[in-house]
């Protein structure tokens, strides 16, 4: 159990390098026995994690280059346990329901490498580990859109590799200099996360370092006027590729921003709030008007991902516990519905060799079971309570509105913008009457889309009833997270604005 | 008593997940009548906790899980049983039960026969969380789940294609549901602010703890919760001017439009105000609009009727009506007036409905009434069922919209909000004339129904025995109004006419009943002997600002959805790829050019490279030479 | 009239201006050679003669290095030019640029 993080790391970086070895015909039952393993690994990561702790848990550390302070080190807390078992599942799933038949070998293999990033990227606790899996999970996905995409493939792939690059390049300078900065102040080097928490910035430097980490983790969410690179990526990425491209890469951005930006400057973060949700506001309205314009199935969901992240920001930065913890369970149930939303996609593609929604119409009457579940999916997008779309949505807005009730109103129109993108999406493609001859005899979900799609639906609705099992790490550990910024914070403004959740007031007296 | 909580809550849902099992199969029987028994068994359970309650008087609570716990939000899946509560589960129950009886013989010829019993038995359970939830989170979960089920039912017949507003004022099942959904989120956001609002300076979302912190409270936060709840009432109760989709809601089956478009979904906002009296009670003035945007939708809505031709439109109107006196009662501090009416209104306007539906199906879903007529010689039954319901709408003693709208009325006289009292007295009579013009033009008169080579029956037995007791209740049901305030008073505030109102109590009732039979001798005059079209009247003004409902529903396309997808292309075309994407590719594009116009250095030619390093040598050397004389 | 330091570094430079001139002004790599070999010898006079000025003998031995090394520069080169000659015909500057980008 002890070494069970780096287990997540390297077991599919071997079964990868082992999967050179084995034969096309049995890859697809060897990629899917991998990442099963890969699953139930990281179950038993959640099995075994204390959720009543708030610290960091499963700790690893070997030194790599003392004398700089960089380190293999490793720990996981309330806050990356879920996103690594989100990770490993819907890398699972995409495995599953893989429709590619072209160098099939190579997909897979290159799947598991990504995991392997993926996994790393949540699981490191010393910045340039995390830099190096952040950069690495790049290389997989630029060979996936590029190798299987469409027809603008390698416009994609070149675009999505530079555009995030260029905003990595700027947060290394950002955390060279932190590092530096470390070294100034302490004598000695050291990039652990846990050591950088422990530095007190002047408010000046923090802003400048909080937009160096920014442009880095703003352009991977991607928040506008970044996200240009997204619906180009999604466009022309097969299937397996928009999954986790949704699901697994947005969230590092996010992710970032709460491991990063908001304890390593408090103040600065704080001070940023209105511009940062401004741009969130616009995230949400604006994508969510664009997602209504397109005609493309695959484009709708892509634009919304980039609406729903916009409310993920804004919990983010809502500063309180409320706020925090359920942008990160919307991470989780974006992932997941988003995730759904493009594997439903890729079925109709499967089919029709189209994503043009004025090539659909009235196909709830031929694939009803298709279309049921992709109303769930949509009911899961659109925040329906009881499925796992609320609980996030409605905590980020309400952690939001103790920082502004006028903004939070604003961004509140998210749950009537994305009713609008997404019951056209309904509507143009499942309702009316059928049209065209060539759907009148598509075929309804085969076992393979099923096996991917059921297990899905399945925690859509239990996490919506029952979020508890995840909510509750996610709690402790935002909590402490929240106490910590609301103790290190300098200025006023940042002592008045993050709020300490009256619980644990009541703890400390 | 919890296991009859329990029952009630979630017989309802497991009939839902029953008849989903066979969602996609061909119609079975059985899931009509098993999901028929189940709402029954909810209904029984109800009632059981309504006696319950009234013997003892003894909330009962419920609490079965966590939900949001998380940071100072513990929302927990609670429920309880209060006489508000008991009163409503009675009314959804009951007309559940019967809508889904009857909803066996409306819907036995459609395929998706199993399905609808599915989506109609999730509304029910969604409705019950509604009323059943102990806070106002768990409200907003049923609150959603209703507009959900409207939503799947309202587009029941998704396959239908899209008309011309002219063809059909709905354009199409799928396109008014979608209108119904949106409007209800527009609705719902306000709602959810005032949750947050609640959250924020309560810390509980929990009724109890709310309703205890209110004194505690300023008045301008009350004001802002009371607006903001409001306003989620004003999407599900179809207020103005939230108010269009209830009449393309009713695209939707016949037995949908009675259950969820008139007896309970679309009360849901009246309950909201009911349930928060003890907010509403401390901010008159929030009260005073709601009971002057209840009146003005109850004349607003009841002018539409007038004209209209569509059978259904109608009564969707005459809902709308209802609910605007609902809403002047609860805005006025008459809670449990409201209730009453919202019960009685539930009983006589499922039964119009459904003999509505079984107009439809004997006229094979012809709903233009000008094609009708003379009707009661074919469907006796239905027409005295629609006609009671019809008497009871329009408030004629001693069917039980008498007590209930009569009461209303008093209540504006005694608030001395004259006009209110006298807008709502118009309206009596405006009800009374739309009622009986519908009535006279469906059974009485010339069989204009020929033409279309349409043979009209009767409904089957048992659709009617589902109806009966609707009709018993839309007789009798005001008989118990006093056991009824003795009951409800234990819970809601009591109110007391003053004196001088009870002094002229026959003067009201003389008055109202009197300009209802007007309206209803005005309807005989005209309509009773066959259908005579004035033209010069149909090409009026007045006729046509009402027959287009006063030309909202296109204003709201042109002035917001089609908008909307304009600035969409706009956005999407003009801004990301003109603007932000071709600024990113610009940036590309400039390091492109930059290198391309550097090669050009690089020719290749060992000469030229020659001068610019003798160049740059000079260059340098000046530089040291010039960096030495300046030192 | 005696010969001082100044004068020999004179005619460094004037031999250096001359070898540079000639680098870019001649097209013709065999002249180009002989330009080179001008200039190492302006820097070989240079050497030297601040190496007697200063009593220092590192600049006399650095400058017969370069003569060394200039000697099998100039036997590696001109083997070289005989090749290119021979594969293009020509040792005009202005036709051998295969490296123009």
């Amino acid at each position: 159990m002890s070494h069970i993080l780096s287990i997540l790391i390297f077991f599919p970086l071997v079964a990868g390098l082992l999967g050179f070895l084995i034969n096309q015909k049995s890859i697809r039952v060897y990629g899917i026995a991998v990442a099963t393993i890969e699953f139930l690994l990281s179950l038993w990561l959640w099995f075994g994690f204390d959720g009543s702790n708030p610290g960091m848990q499963f700790q690893e550390f070997i030194p790599l280059i003392p004398s700089f302070g960089i380190n293999y080190y490793l720990g996981v807390d309330g806050i990356s346990l879920f996103i690594i078992v989100m990770t490993t599942l819907m890398t699972l799933l995409g495995i599953v329901g893989l429709s590619v038949k072209k160098d099939l070998k190579n997909m897979i293999i290159t799947l598991l490498f990504l995991e392997v990033a993926m996994v790393g990227v949540f699981v490191a606790l010393d910045v340039i580990l995390f830099y190096i899996f952040w950069e690495f999970s790049l290389v997989p996905m630029l060979y996936i859109i590029g190798a299987w995409g469409g027809d603008k493939r390698l416009y994609a792939a070149i675009k999505f590799f530079i555009y995030t690059f260029a905003g990595s390049l700027v947060m290394l300078v950002g955390i060279l200099f932190m590092g530096y900065l470390y070294y100034k102040t302490t004598g000695h080097w050291s990039f652990a996360l846990t050591d950088w928490y422990k530095m007190v910035l002047p408010l000046d430097l923090q802003k400048w370092l909080f937009i160096a980490f920014f442009l880095g983790f703003a352009i991977k969410v991607p928040m506008f006027p970044f996200h240009t690179w997204l619906p180009y990526a999604h466009g022309q990425a097969p299937t397996v590729g928009s999954v986790i491209l949704a699901a697994v890469l947005l969230k590092m951005g996010t992710y970032g921003f709460v491991r990063f930006s908001l304890p390593l400057f408090p103040d600065a973060a704080v001070a940023y709030i209105t511009p940062i949700a401004i741009i969130a506001l616009i995230m949400i309205i604006y994508t969510a008007m664009v997602a209504y314009a397109q005609k493309d199935m695959k484009q709708v969901i892509a634009y919304s991902s980039i609406s729903h992240m916009g409310v993920i920001i804004l919990g983010t930065f809502a500063m309180n516990v409320e706020g925090i913890g359920g942008s990160i369970f919307l991470m989780l149930s974006h992932g997941i519905v988003s995730g759904a939303l493009f594997m439903l996609v890729g079925v109709i593609y499967d089919r029709r060799h189209t994503k043009l929604m004025s090539e659909f119409g009235g196909l709830a009457s031929v694939m009803p079971t298709y279309a049921t579940i992709f109303g769930i999916m949509t009911m899961a997008s659109v925040g329906l309570p009881l499925t796992i779309g609320f609980i996030g949505e409605y905590l980020s807005l309400a952690g939001f509105f103790k920082v502004s009730p006028i903004l939070t109103v604003i961004g509140g129109t998210s749950i009537i913008v994305g009713a609008v993108y997404m019951l056209s999406v309904l509507k143009k493609s499942f309702f009316g009457p059928i049209t065209k001859e060539e759907n009148k005899h598509l075929s309804d979900l085969d076992l393979k889309e099923k096996f991917a799609l059921i297990p899905l639906v399945a925690i859509v609705i239990w996490l919506g009833i029952y979020p508890k099992p995840i909510l509750e790490p996610i709690n402790t550990s935002t909590k402490a997270l929240v106490a910590f910024m609301h103790k290190k914070a300098q200025t006023k403004e940042a002592k008045a604005t993050i709020h300490v959740s009256k619980a644990l007031k009541e703890i400390k007296k | 008593m919890q296991s009859y909580l329990y029952i009630a809550l979630f017989a309802p849902l497991v009939s839902s997940l029953f008849a989903a099992i066979f969602a996609q199969q061909k119609k079975i029987q059985l899931v009509g009548i098993i999901t028929s028994i189940l709402i029954a068994l909810s209904f029984f359970a109800s009632v059981e906790l309504l006696v319950y309650l009234m013997q003892t008087n003894k909330i009962v609570h419920a609490t079965l899980f966590d939900w949001i716990v998380i940071g100072d939000m513990n929302v927990k899946f609670g429920f309880t049983v209060d006489h508000v509560t008991a009163v409503m589960m009675v009314v959804v129950t009951l007309v559940s039960a019967l809508v889904h009886i009857y909803s066996n013989y409306y819907m036995e010829h459609d395929k998706s026969f199993n399905r609808f019993f599915s989506y109609l038995s999730a509304f029910v359970f969604s409705m019950l969380v509604l009323v059943m939830s102990d806070s106002f989170l768990g409200l907003f979960i049923g609150w959603e789940g209703v507009g959900v089920c409207s939503w799947l039912l309202i587009g029941f017949w998704y396959y239908k294609k899209d008309e011309t507003r002219d063809v059909n004022p709905s354009i199409s099942p799928s396109w008014a549901a979608n209108e119904a959904f949106i409007m209800n989120r527009i609705a719902d956001l306000g709602l959810l602010i005032g949750i947050f609002l609640i959250f924020w300076n309560v810390g509980s979302l929990k009724y109890n703890d709310f309703f205890a912190a209110i004194p505690n409270l300023n008045h301008g936060l009350l004001v802002a919760i009371g607006i903001a709840l409001f306003i989620g009432a004003m999407g599900k109760s179809a207020q103005f001017p939230l108010h269009t989709w209830l009449a393309d809601a009713m695209e939707g089956p016949t037995p949908v439009s009675a259950l969820i478009h008139a007896a309970t979904m679309v009360t849901a906002g009246v309950y909201l105000v009911i349930r928060a009296n003890p907010l509403y009670s401390q901010i008159p003035g929030v009260g005073y609009f709601i009971a002057v945007l209840g009146t003005f939708v109850a004349i607003f809505a009841a002018s539409m009727a007038l004209v209209n031709r569509d059978l259904k439109r109608v009564i969707a109107y005459s809902t709308l009506s209802q609910l605007g006196y609902m809403f002047a009662a609860a805005g006025l501090g008459a809670y449990w007036v409201a209730l009453f009416h919202l019960a009685a209104h539930a009983f006589f306007k499922a039964l119009l409905f459904l003999s509505a539906g079984n107009v439809m199906h004997a006229m094979h879903d012809e709903l233009d009434m000008f094609k009708m007529g003379g009707l009661k010689k074919y469907m006796a039954k239905t027409y005295l069922m629609m006609g009671i319901a019809s008497l009871a709408l329009s408030g004629i003693y001693p069917f039980a919209g008498f007590f209930s709208k009569d009461t209303i009325l008093e209540v504006a006289f005694n608030e001395e909000t004259y006009g209110i009292w006298f807008v709502l007295w118009f309206t009596a009579g405006l009800t009374a004339f739309y009622s009986f013009r519908q009535v006279f033009l469906v059974f009485h008169g010339d069989e204009r129904f020929h033409e279309l080579g349409i043979h009209p029956h009767e409904a089957k037995p048992y659709a009617l025995w589902a109806m009966a007791p609707l009709a018993v209740l839309a007789v009798i049901a005001g008989f118990f109004k006093e056991e009824f305030v003795e009951f409800i008073t234990k819970f809601l505030p009591p109110y007391e006419m003053s004196e001088h109102t009870e002094h002229l109590v026959w003067f009201f009732i003389i008055v109202t009943m009197g300009i209802a039979l007007t309206g209803i001798f005005i309807a005989y005059k005209k309509y009773a002997n066959g259908l005579r079209r004035d033209p010069k009247v149909e090409n009026s003004f007045l006729y046509k600002l009402l027959f287009n409902q006063y030309y909202i529903p296109i204003f709201y396309e042109k002035a917001f959805a089609k908008p909307y997808k304009e600035l969409s292309d706009i956005a999407w075309k003009e801004i990301d790829q003109e603007i932000v994407d071709a600024t990113v590719d610009g940036i590309a594009k400039a390091v492109e050019v930059t290198g391309d116009v550097s090669r050009r250095a690089q020719n290749g030619n060992l000469s030229t490279y020659l001068k610019w390093m003798a160049f740059g040598l000079i260059f340098i050397s000046l530089i040291a030479l010039i960096s030495v004389v300046v030192k | 009239m005696s010969v001082g330091l100044s004068e020999y570094l004179i005619l460094a430079v004037i031999l250096f201006v001359i070898g540079l001139t000639g680098v870019i002004r001649r097209k013709n790599l065999l002249m180009l050679f002989f330009a080179t070999e001008i200039m190492l010898n302006a820097a070989n006079v240079a050497l030297a003669a601040l190496s007697s000025y200063m009593g220092d003998l590192t600049g006399q031995m650095f400058a017969l290095f370069i003569i060394a090394i200039a000697a099998s520069e100039v036997a590696v080169g001109l083997g070289l030019l005989i090749l290119v000659y021979k594969k293009y015909g020509t040792l005009d500057l202005d036709d051998l640029n295969l490296l123009k980008g």
